[in-house]
């Protein structure tokens, strides 16, 4: 191990050769030259364009966002996971309504019964209770619901 | 991206971008036009620094992905190994030390010998000093495979340089 460790150092310690000092100036004018011409062809399709505002708002986003990618993944889950559950559930709704047992013959008439008893304790409809033009005469509180109620 | 921007982009990070594609395409006119196009990247697309916490790693990975499509579209791999029979390319700064010179012409020749992958990972590990987890991060590959790249790779080193290392030491 200590061979190792020394031959890693003697690597470590072989000096590189310095980018040549006339390049700087090479790169950066052809850089520059590009990144002029650049926000020229901008300022000529204007700052308000879609693909700019996009841009912005991308950036925006992406500022925000960027702290914690993993929270907001989890979140974005946690939200597909309540959508799952969300859909299964609606999905299983029509099947138990189609399973539920019919009511039976007995129950029908029961009911039928009971709107008949109803029927017959509201009184007959007097015809011109339909007519929305006749005006609205006070009249005495029913009797009629005391008899209902005793019934 | 406004010109002093670019500058201290390119006074802080040219010199580690160059000799990292040195040593992997060993042809210093390729290694210019590399760097070259990495900051007309960055001074046309600005927003490519947007957002990014780590900009030595972003260049490197910008650079290692330019790196690698030069090699694959020149087929700088033939390339590289006729210049080196021709011109010796070493990414190494040269030496009056005749025993050192030898070494780091022993080390050079070595580098080229390993796959690109594996001198990515050697070059940043060792002149770099990133960690594994920088490198990873950089190369966009598991902190794994960026452990083990380095340590095929410094086990064929050792291999190749164990005669002239040893003759050194003593």
């Amino acid at each position: 191990m200590k061979m190792n460790d020394d031959f890693e150092q003697k690597l470590r310690c072989q000096p590189l050769r310095q980018v040549p000092t006339e390049w700087r100036e090479e790169i950066l004018t052809v850089a520059n030259k590009v990144g002029t011409a650049r926000r020229a062809v901008r300022g000529r399709l204007g700052e308000a364009s879609l693909p700019n505002w996009l841009s912005t708002l991308n950036h925006q986003l992406s500022t925000i966002l960027w702290p914690h990618p993993k929270a907001w993944a989890g979140l974005a889950a946690v939200w597909i996971l309540i959508f799952a559950v969300d859909f299964s559930v609606q999905d299983k709704s029509p099947v138990m309504a189609e399973k539920s047992v019919p009511p039976s013959p007995e129950v029908v008439a029961e009911l039928k019964q009971q709107q008949r008893l109803l029927a017959e304790l509201m009184g007959p409809r007097d015809k011109s209770d339909a007519d929305g033009s006749k005006s609205f005469v006070p009249q005495p509180r029913s009797e009629q619901r005391f008899e209902i109620m005793a019934t | 991206m406004r010109g002093p921007e670019i500058e201290r982009l390119y006074d802080e990070h040219a010199q580690p971008l160059f000799a990292f594609l040195l040593n992997l395409t060993r042809d210093e006119a390729d290694t210019r036009d590399l760097l070259q196009d990495i900051f007309v990247k960055l001074a046309r697309d600005p927003e490519l620094l947007t957002g990014v916490r780590d900009e030595r790693a972003f260049l490197i990975r910008l650079a290692h992905n330019a790196a690698i499509d030069a090699m694959r579209r020149r087929g700088t791999r033939d390339k590289t190994r006729e210049n080196f029979a021709a011109e010796i390319i070493s990414p190494f700064a040269p030496t009056g030390d005749p025993d050192e010179q030898t070494f780091r012409a022993a080390l050079a020749d070595a580098l080229v010998e390993l796959p690109s992958d594996q001198r990515a990972v050697v070059h940043l590990k060792l002149w770099e000093g990133l960690t594994f987890e920088e490198i990873a991060s950089a190369l966009e590959i598991p902190l794994n495979t960026a452990a083990s790249r380095y340590r095929y790779g410094l086990d064929k080193l050792r291999e190749r340089l164990r005669p002239i290392y040893e003759e050194i030491k003593s």
